[in-house]
């Protein structure tokens, strides 16, 4: 008799975590899937989707399960899952998350807001919703994100015993670590309790979400032989605001006194400037404020700052997008969208 | 956190094994440490680092005694393999794609001298353009080599392997290198089910010990020259004895792997077949794919389909008798190949399979070959089906349609294609005319004023905002503030690295003015060429002659470790370019392994921090006194974290690359996510990196130092621990039981310190 919930064609039960690089959501699959392979005896896979990725990218990790006498020989991507851990809500901008989710999935989001807006933005129209406060838990118990959704995927997973994790948490930092164990464990456990489901009714003729595998924007008619780049600067058009976790600079004109040492410092060369009268008449350049599109969220600028012109601030949704100054690119005018 | 517990398995007869969840690199790593080699020279290059990673941290809690030589690049690890061998030690490697080309000349020497030793080819895509993905590109530049190639489809086959291929290499009739294959990110880093023996004793009682006899290059009693060079007489001859022990190694194969079977349960027969006895219609794959394909075998069956899938666990010696035989009653094969013989109607194992066919005039299958799964393109279920699918359409009609092709090429959509998005960006633009360079006909040196930063910010960024750094990365402030400095247009050159990948992932660039890539080995040889090239035509009247370029070849410490020759070559031909370094103390970009830069005791994924060792064992290279050396007209040192400094330092540099010759210069700079430091942190860091007097701010002006910033004198100057506190990755030295590290550090810092104000202090020293 199975232990697993539900199973594909193949086999498996399977599991995706949408994450961005830096959240851990990589250690959390491998710890998921040793504690079905090592800890109940299933057969199982793991591994991360994989690229030049740096800190703050999207990143997906991948869990599969099947019974210990399945042989597991397939090592594409998974495409449709039955569980999605979403670690990091703002990447629903840059990712659809929830592609390929089965009809009668469950999706795990770290978030503060309520249901139906994230069911909004995910455009979620059937299946479960489980919502966590991750970042609250984790900020408050000086711990990672990662442990308090590891405790409420264990919620989610409920063929998995949550009492072997908290022993390897346990293991993990007895011994460099002591005073880390008791922190994890209570992250993991909040994680496991604070967990909250809704579940939206699919309708009887409910289908899986349709994977859409990602395609080239261009192909072999197109593309510019030698792999040349014939679009100088095309990164602009990059959204970045999703490598941002929790914090970003707030810029108060009033205090600032234009010297540029947040320019100097920026890694992302978000502050806008332009060129204006200083009180002499003479030409001079003046801060306008940041392009938020860019900012991922580093807070170097705030160091910098000889006055309180810049500080930390806890970002809202919305905030950025409202006080966001853009870059005056000098854009080929017709034809750039 | 740690693995759960493994579990045990007790095998029915041999040895006890146990259950763990591990990648092929894991388990590779795994093999050697049990087999204890006594070398492992190499050179980090993705998706094969690993390897050394695992075993440098097994090493950091005494796990092993295998010697691991970070080597300067892949060439030197197997100078550093080739001659550990010859004293008869076991020796071992690990590389990927443009690492094996970089070592290529050295594996007909190692196997036609007939030295043993192992090597895993995590496989990967031969640039370019760069894709650090798996295909078997690299491994078909290596079956020329002469060395035995085995193939590996799981993590688990890759433990297994690894041991066998060491007897196997080591065997009288062979003595060959041996190569373990297998496909990097699908075996490398995917996590499966793995059994391994618990005890070590039992992987090196089947390998045995190393066989004496042979020649060695430190035997006294019995010495001899290696390495003789021949004539054709002599070299037809050599070569006619390596020929026959690799086909020799075929039979010894299969010795060993029947040995192993009995030890382990585990069986590797020559050929891999799925369902082959009664199949119509197969695919002939190496590696992974032939695993994902057996899913899709199995639905066939169930709807009748007599389908197999054949995957060869050794391609050198080339198993042409068993392919015969597997393939006799096939009605059509397709082989699917990661790598293309370009021009070749097909790639190598196409011809291979199909002249193994030749030999049997009854045979009548008919043969397709298929490029696919290029540069780690994806291989679902739906495209084994489609291969199937293209295999029985052939069996069907009696011949192929299309006998050779790409598969899972894109024709791309023209309302995509690419579109000029800003205004190119160009002299004036760049050009404030707030920058003023003079030479001093007294001193011969230069002087340079300079305007405040914040009038600065009128010259555009020469980078584009979007690129995909980690946050706080120190490499775009450093150069952007370099750049500064710089008036005019440029051309820009990137090595391989982090500063690289981040700004042109296709297809998108963060480049606003011309920019190249060169692999990092060779971008100061590279753009010496750009140049060099440009004046010439310049010369000939053939570009406009108001056209005027700085020349800056930009290097990570990673690029100038691998890339020194190059660097040196092209500062003493004394090019007018600049190198600019931008020293984040550690391969970044393939996940933090030491470099020659790192300093002593820093925590890195290759020099990591155990019971047995505490980080690095030795100092940090004084790149820039190596490049002084050359007599170049201009060195200089410089950081983000003394703005002005380095902006003047910039506008030198060009002056001395367009009036006299080559300008290098280095800026350390923060790498938050590998030092283990805040992301805010940067700028306080590198502070403290130059008032601990461990990154002196300085230039060496047509030979004569002079120290741009003075930390003693400012009474600035700090305990190095003031500047190592902020990062994770040099916590432990702050400890009391590591203090001789700290001493040793403080000691190396204050002699190039003193060594250094003397040189200020007195010119021509």
């Amino acid at each position: 008799m199975s232990i697993l919930p539900k199973k594909n064609e193949l086999g498996f039960f399977e599991i995706r975590l949408e994450s961005i690089g830096g959240l851990g959501a990589n250690l959390a699959g491998k710890m998921l899937a040793e504690a079905g392979v090592l800890g109940l005896g299933l057969n199982g896979s793991n591994f991360s989707s994989y690229g030049s990725e740096k800190k703050g990218s999207p990143v997906k990790s991948f869990v599969r399960y099947c019974d210990a006498d399945t042989e597991i020989r397939d090592h594409s991507p998974i495409e449709q899952p039955h569980v999605i851990g979403v670690f990091h809500e703002a990447l629903y901008k840059m990712v659809d998350v929830v592609s390929g989710l089965s009809a009668d999935g469950i999706v795990l989001v770290n978030t503060k807001r309520d249901f139906d807006e994230v069911k909004e933005d995910l455009k979620l129209e059937y299946g479960t919703l489980a919502t966590v406060d991750a970042l609250k838990i984790a900020y408050q118990e000086k711990t990672k994100v990662n442990t308090a959704m590891l405790g409420a995927l264990y919620r989610v997973l409920d063929f998995l015993d949550p009492e072997e994790m908290k022993k390897v948490i346990r293991r993990t930092f007895e011994k460099k670590y002591p005073h880390l164990v008791e922190p994890n464990i209570r992250t993991f456990e909040r994680g496991y309790e604070e967990v909250i489901f809704k579940t939206y009714e699919a309708p009887a003729d409910a289908k899986s979400k349709q994977f859409t595998r990602v395609q080239p924007k261009l192909g072999y008619e197109t593309q510019p032989i030698g792999g040349v780049i014939t679009a100088q600067g095309n990164s602009i058009f990059k959204d970045l605001s999703g490598s941002r976790i929790g914090f970003l600079p707030e810029y108060k004109a009033d205090s600032c006194i234009h010297c540029a040492a947040c320019d100097t410092v920026c890694p992302d060369y978000c502050f806008v400037w332009e060129e204006g009268e200083d009180k002499r008449g003479r030409k001079q350049m003046f801060l306008k404020g940041i392009d938020y599109q860019y900012c991922k969220g580093c807070l170097k600028c705030v160091d910098a700052c000889p006055t309180d012109a810049l500080a930390d601030m806890e970002e809202t949704i919305g905030y950025a997008d409202k006080n966001r100054v853009k870059h005056n690119f000098p854009l080929v005018t017709g034809g750039v969208q | 956190m740690a693995m759960a517990e493994d579990k045990l398995v007790k095998m029915k007869q041999g040895a006890e094994q146990v259950s763990t969840f591990e990648s092929g690199n894991e388990m590779a790593a795994m093999a050697a440490a049990q087999i204890n080699y006594h070398i492992m020279g190499y050179f980090p290059i993705t998706p094969s680092t690993e390897v050394a990673q695992y075993l440098d941290l097994m090493k950091s809690k005494g796990l092993h005694d295998i010697e691991l030589i970070a080597a300067d690049g892949e060439h030197g690890s197997a100078g550093i393999c080739f001659g550990a061998a010859t004293t008869g030690a076991r020796v071992f490697n690990a590389t990927s794609a443009n690492g094996l080309l970089y070592m290529i000349e050295q594996l007909p020497v190692q196997s036609g001298l007939r030295f043993p030793m192992v090597m895993n080819l995590v496989t990967r895509a031969v640039s370019g353009p760069l894709d650090i993905r798996g295909d078997h590109s690299d491994l078909y530049y290596a079956l020329n080599t002469g060395w035995v190639i085995l193939s590996a489809r799981t993590p688990q086959a890759v433990y297994d392997m690894n041991i066998m291929a060491l007897k196997l290499s080591e065997h009288k009739d062979v003595r060959l290198p041996v190569i373990v294959a297998y496909d990097g990110f699908y075996t490398s880093h995917q996590k499966r089910k793995v059994d391994y023996f618990k005890e070590r004793d039992v992987v090196q009682e089947f390998v045995g010990e190393a066989p004496k006899g042979y020649t060695t290059s430190i035997d006294k009693d019995n010495p001899t020259t290696i390495g003789a060079h021949m004539n054709g007489d002599d070299l037809m001859n050599n070569s006619y004895q390596q020929s026959e022990a690799l086909y020799r190694a075929y039979d010894v194969y299969n010795e060993i792997r029947k040995d192993y079977e009995e030890i382990s349960g585990r069986s590797y027969d020559i050929l891999d077949q799925y369902m082959m006895e009664d199949a119509e219609v197969a695919l002939f794959l190496l590696n992974s794919a032939a695993e994902s394909s057996k899913d899709v075998v199995d639905r066939l069956r169930s709807k009748g389909v007599k389908a197999g899938v054949i995957s060869p666990n050794i391609i050198r010696p080339f198993p042409a008798e068993d392919i015969r035989k597997a393939l006799k009653n096939v009605k059509a094969v397709l082989i699917g190949e990661r790598a293309d013989s370009y021009g070749g109607n097909g790639a190598n194992l196409t011809h291979e399979v199909k002249s193994a066919l030749q030999d049997d005039k009854e045979n009548q299958t008919i043969v397709l070959s298929r490029v696919f799964g290029l540069g780690g393109k994806d291989f679902y279920a739906d495209d084994a089906e489609n291969f199937f699918q293209m295999a029985m359409d052939a069996a069907e009609m009696g011949y192929a349609v299309k006998p050779f092709d790409y598969y899972g090429h894109t024709p791309g959509d023209p309302e995509k294609a690419f579109q000029q998005v800003l205004e190119p960006q160009t002299r004036d633009t760049y050009k404030t005319g707030l920058i003023k360079v003079t030479e001093d006909e007294e001193s011969g040196k230069l002087k340079v004023r300079t305007p405040p930063l914040r009038q600065l910010t009128h010259k555009p960024k020469r980078f584009a905002s979007g690129h995909g750094a980690c946050p706080g990365c120190g490499i775009f402030p450093g150069l952007e503030l370099f750049f500064k400095g710089i008036e005019g247009d440029a051309v820009i050159l990137l090595h391989t690295g982090c500063g690289y990948v981040v700004t042109s992932a296709y297809p998108y660039s963060s480049h606003k003015q011309p920019f190249i890539h060169n692999l990092f080995q060779n971008g100061p040889a590279t753009l010496s060429g750009t140049l060099e090239a440009f004046f010439e035509m310049k010369e000939r009247g053939e570009v406009d002659i108001d056209d005027d370029f700085t020349f800056v070849m930009i290097t990570g410490d990673g690029g100038m470790d691998i890339g020194m020759g190059s660097a040196i070559g092209t500062a003493l031909r004394n090019h007018k370019m600049i190198i600019l370094e931008y020293d984040n103390e550690g391969y970044m970009n393939t996940g933090s392994q030491m470099s020659y830069s790192t300093p002593i005791g820093h925590m890195t994924s290759t020099t990591s921090v155990g019971k047995e060792q505490s980080g690095k064992a030795f100092h940090h290279k004084d790149t820039a006194q190596i490049m002084a050396a050359t007599n170049i007209p201009y060195v200089f040192t410089g950081t983000e974290a003394f703005p002005q400094d380095l902006v003047k330092k910039a506008a030198k540099a060009q002056w001395y690359a367009q009036n006299v010759g080559l300008v290098y210069g280095k800026i350390l700079i923060t790498c938050p996510l590998n030092w283990k430091s805040n992301d805010r942190d940067g700028e306080a860091i590198m502070k403290a990196a130059v008032d601990s007097c461990f990154f002196p701010l300085y230039e060496v002006e047509r030979g004569e130092t002079n120290i741009t910033y003075n930390p003693e004198s400012k009474k600035k100057r700090i305990e190095l621990a003031e500047w190592l506190k902020y990062m994770g990755k040099t916590k432990h030295m702050l400890k009391e039981e590591n203090k001789h590290l700290l001493v040793d550090f403080e000691n190396e810092v204050e002699k190039r310190w003193r060594t250094l104000k003397v040189k200020h202090e007195t010119p021509y020293v």
